[in-house]
């Protein structure tokens, strides 16, 4: 599951969760979970504000085809100047978690392809 | 010798003549108080009889950063966002509309702060969120003013930045004597900013120097560290800064909140590219 704008989606990608107005996440679901999105329908939820959507599998990959390995090294480039330091590196932690867990949880680009 | 440059540097920078122009009511919001009842209204009624900088203020304040869900007015804004914001709102929103255009990675990087600290200011309960969020979207000012006045020092801040592997602010003190948070101080005093405003824009980078206002700059400070985390946006140079412990102390920071920060960070930065994408695709059919 990946969550996106509504400027990136395409025809044929699924909804991983209810979508509500104003991406509220309370009210009556103006489009359910499992339904396949078509132009019509992406216009229509971009006439009624919203914003982004989630979708199954990881179907956006933000700087071109980006593998958990990739953004980890980008990563450690990122931190290249403060890994001494305890309290930076705890952000470096929390950081690693939380890319494993994203773009683990579908495993991958594997399943966008 | 490193004095006399940023001497001339600051009567080139400050140069009211030569700073993007600002809009005409922007001058006459100054000379009105801030805290008087009457003069919110007055200033209301100014603002909004500029259409285009009116529209240009609330596409601000519907940006992420505030995490209102829609303001239509500008005494709507006035009202929800406090007559500090939009005040500061009007008197950078060309400036924002130069970063917007030219340097779209700093301009995301800013919105990215933007949003960073409002979620760490709500996440802590700290008072005047709103005025929170505009220094964090202002935090980096002076770089869009280095870039606009001085274009060939930038070439060469950005060259240092390159070969040295430095942060920006190191590469700009070589070239400059002076650094983007110094600049965006000179800015900040220049329009009258209150020192809630200027502090977190001067002290960013090293938040003891704060005096009055350690809180607001510590949340700046721990915003911009985080989003340079993220990779979000393009600030010039891509090196997290380190986490200052008096920033972290201050804010009596603990491991459990910092990975619910990034957790909910990282959830609203889709709205935050959103938000950037739009923008662009906007000014790409209006040209
Ligand atoms: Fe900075
Ligand atoms: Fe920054």
């Amino acid at each position: 599951m990946q969550k996106i704008p509504l400027m990136l989606t395409k025809e044929g990608m699924v909804l991983a969760r209810d979508v509500f107005r104003n991406d509220s996440a309370t009210g009556i679901p103006i489009c359910g979970k499992g339904t396949v999105l078509t132009e019509s329908l992406i216009t229509r939820l971009d006439h009624m504000d919203v914003q982004s959507v989630y979708v199954s599998g990881h179907p956006v990959w933000a700087d071109g085809d980006r593998s958990l390995e990739d953004m980890l090294q980008d990563l450690d480039r990122r931190f290249e100047k403060v890994r001494h330091d305890s309290l930076t590196t705890k952000l470096y932690d929390i950081y690693v978690k939380y890319l494993k867990r994203s773009m683990g949880d579908d495993g991958g680009r594997r399943e966008a392809e | 010798m490193d004095d006399e440059k940023r001497n001339e540097l600051k009567k080139i920078i400050m140069d009211t003549k030569t700073l993007p122009t600002l809009p005409g009511v922007v001058n006459k919001l100054n000379t009105l108080s801030e805290n008087d009842k009457s003069s919110v209204q007055e200033m209301a009624k100014i603002v909004s009889s500029d259409q285009a900088l009116s529209a240009r203020i609330l596409r601000l304040a519907n940006s992420p950063s505030y995490g209102f869900y829609r303001v239509s007015t500008i005494s709507n804004a006035m009202i929800l966002l406090g007559v500090n914001v939009v005040k500061s709102l009007a008197l950078s929103s060309s400036i924002f509309e130069i970063m917007e255009k030219n340097s779209v990675g700093l301009w995301e990087h800013s919105l990215g702060v933007g949003v960073a600290a409002n979620l760490i200011a709500r996440k802590l309960g700290l008072p005047e969120c709103e005025e929170i969020s505009t220094a964090a979207l202002l935090h980096d000012i002076g770089k869009v003013i280095i870039s606009l006045k001085c274009s060939d020092a930038e070439r060469e801040i950005h060259r240092v930045i390159r070969e040295k592997r430095v942060y920006s602010w190191e590469a700009e003190r070589e070239i400059l004597a002076t650094d983007h948070a110094e600049v965006g101080n000179w800015l900040a005093k220049s329009w009258f900013l209150p020192d809630k405003l200027s502090e977190p824009i001067a002290y960013h980078h090293d938040v003891t120097l704060s005096e009055n206002h350690r809180i607001k700059t510590s949340v700046v400070h721990m915003a911009d560290v985080i989003i340079k985390a993220s990779g979000f946006g393009n600030s010039g140079d891509y090196f997290v800064p380190q986490i200052q412990k008096e920033a972290w102390n201050a804010l009596k920071l603990d491991d459990q909140l910092m990975v619910e920060i990034v957790e909910e960070l990282e959830d609203k930065l889709v709205e935050v590219k959103n938000f950037s994408l739009e923008l662009q695709g906007s000014d790409a059919t209006t040209g």
